[in-house]
């Protein structure tokens, strides 16, 4: 198929309402022609972290304003897309499930077809939308619900090289920046905080940086910070100083993890599919400075290509979601009106699960 | 446009089913119903698209959608809301919301009383012919008694109501796909907000102190 494919994408899988038009001619650079994010923090506010019920009524009274918003702004009608892409999972379920009947109603009556998309793959897949990049390559989705090393193959082929055993490295911000004050949805907070801070007056662990692999773990260093902090007196009792040095010592240690996991991974996909030209950081986390520093310097000293998509591409957007929809069009996927909202759905679905069990299935 | 009025598709997934309906005036061309508990979200636009092919039409020839708003499972009103507003904005329609409460009274004698569980002790009420219309609310079932004395009732806590109230218990006049058209019909042409669910209840969250 060599056709130019114009997608409507929809995204509404935690506290982000988003939608998003994207147009693609092979042997082209990707079009985002109009995209919007209605976020939630204002609703979430003091409840310390995203509720999923409070997140679900928002979604389903806002998908339709986000995408008739992103249809006006691009100048276009429904009889100008060539299909509608959805977010399908992971994700919270009651926003996710908003998501899909909003996108089901929509194709079914505009005559478009429907592409469920799943989230991660929006992630994995957009540094083909913001750089053209290759297959293979490879990617860190770290963010406030995932941490995972990824290569991508193909489309619609991931291999999980390693992630996270237990918190994911956005909500170890997210936690810190809330036990020092700082506010929900801190990870912004935090960085700024730690640019006044030495890094080095604390001394928090590098969790698994002994063991060989790519797998990550950010619990244990959530824990370190609130126990500094206890030492101190708890967070009511310590200094702007003592929470600058805090922040800077955090956010470097997440920031070693990461670029000696990234290191791992670099030469775990060297073996695995004979070397990558590009390593791409996607989620939120990868709007870190800090971290962005680490990885890079991974890259570099791999001799590859580091690619970091614009802030607002790397937190959730409809943009890589009508991108992923594209991308899975042209491999042949089409979904149909029975299409099922997955509370969880793993990247790689040809290794057993590394993070989570029972009836919904594994997380990760 | 069909002779005997405009062709609207109402459907309903509140609570522990998927029903629809395509009516054109007083003619009821196809509908279904279907108990089901899960999977409403994958069967709703099967079941749309089934009931449309059934009265021989086609999207394009809806004049509107009804949808059905609870108050019921908070997840289910989503469901059917969230597929209407992407029906609306597909064919340039209007999409109107109808309650759960109001759809149960259409077709019956007022006055009435609609009563609906709401689980945890509580029903959800709605009165209708008995002086000024309230609205749907929540309510304890132990309240109703002195509410309502012995009107008639209907909803499917009627009879657990008629227990406390000795009112009679009326069964549905119409089914309930039917009814979300009828009453979508009725407002066609009138200026509706686009539908949202009826909750009557706060989600269940508590604000955090900071620090936690």
């Amino acid at each position: 198929m060599s056709a130019t494919l114009t997608f409507l994408g929809i995204e509404s899988s935690c506290d982000d309402t988003a939608a998003a038009i994207v147009r693609h001619t092979p042997g082209q650079p990707a079009e985002i022609l109009a995209e919007a994010v209605l976020g939630q923090a204002a609703l979430h506010a003091g409840f310390g972290g995203v509720v999923p019920e409070i997140a679900a009524r928002a979604h389903a009274e806002r998908l339709d304003l986000c995408a008739e918003d992103v249809l006006g702004r691009a100048g276009l009608g429904l009889g100008d897309l060539d299909g509608v892409a959805v977010t399908a999972g992971p994700g919270l379920i009651g926003g996710v499930l908003a998501g899909v009947m909003f996108a089901k109603g929509l194709a079914a009556t505009a005559g478009l077809p429907l592409v469920g998309v799943n989230h991660l793959a929006g992630h994995a897949l957009t540094p083909r939308l913001t750089d053209g990049v290759n297959f293979p390559y490879l990617v860190l989705i770290a963010s406030g619900g995932h941490c995972q090393f990824v290569l991508v193959e193909g489309a619609e082929r991931f291999h999980r090289l390693g992630g996270t055993i237990d918190d994911a490295p956005g909500e170890a911000f997210d936690k810190v920046a809330r036990h020092l004050g700082l506010g929900a949805g801190g990870g912004p907070a935090v960085e700024a905080a730690a640019r006044t801070g030495d890094p080095a007056r604390f001394d928090l662990p590098r969790p698994l940086l002994d063991r060989p692999g790519c797998d990550l773990s950010f619990s244990g260093l959530k824990t370190a910070v609130l126990r500094a902090t206890e030492t101190m007196g708890g967070p009511g009792a310590i200094g702007p100083q003592a929470r600058a040095d805090l922040c800077a010592a955090f956010q470097a240690a997440v920031a070693d993890v990461l670029g000696a996991k990234a290191r791992a991974a670099l030469a775990a996909a060297g073996e695995t599919a004979g070397g990558v030209g590009v390593f791409a950081a996607a989620g939120g986390v990868a709007a870190n400075g800090a971290v962005r520093a680490t990885l890079g310097a991974a890259a570099a000293a791999s001799g590859v290509r580091f690619v970091v998509p614009p802030a607002r591409l790397c937190t959730d957007n409809g943009a890589m979601i009508a991108w992923a929809g594209i991308e899975r069009f042209r491999a042949g996927a089409r979904d149909g009106m029975d299409l099922a909202a997955r509370p969880r759905w793993p990247l790689d679905d040809r290794q057993a699960g590394m993070l989570g069990s029972g009836r919904k299935g594994p997380k990760a | 446009m069909a002779p005997d009025g405009p062709l609207i598709l109402g459907f309903d997934t509140s609570g522990p089913w998927c029903c629809a309906a395509l009516v054109a005036g007083p003619r009821v061309l196809a509908s279904a119903h279907e108990e089901i508990a899960i999977g409403q979200a994958e069967r709703l636009m099967p079941m749309l698209e089934a009931v449309l092919a059934e009265g021989g039409a086609n999207w394009r020839d809806l004049a509107a959608v009804g949808v059905g708003t609870g108050p019921g499972n908070f997840t289910g009103v989503r469901i059917a809301v969230a597929a209407a507003r992407g029906i609306a904005l597909g064919l340039g329609v209007p999409a109107i919301g109808v309650g759960l409460l109001e759809a149960r009274a259409e077709g019956l004698a007022r006055p009435l009383a609609v009563i609906e569980d709401a689980r945890r002790g509580e029903v959800y009420l709605q009165e209708f012919g008995l002086g000024a219309d309230e609205g749907p609310r929540l309510c304890d079932l132990s309240d109703l008694a002195p509410l309502l004395g012995a009107v008639a009732l209907a909803g499917s806590a009627a009879g657990a109501a008629a227990a406390l109230t000795g009112g009679a218990v009326l069964p549905p006049a119409l089914p309930l796909g039917v009814a979300v058209a009828r009453i979508a019909a009725a407002r066609l042409g009138t200026n509706q907000p686009r539908p949202a669910p009826l909750y009557l209840r706060a989600p269940d969250a508590r604000p955090q102190p900071a620090g936690a």
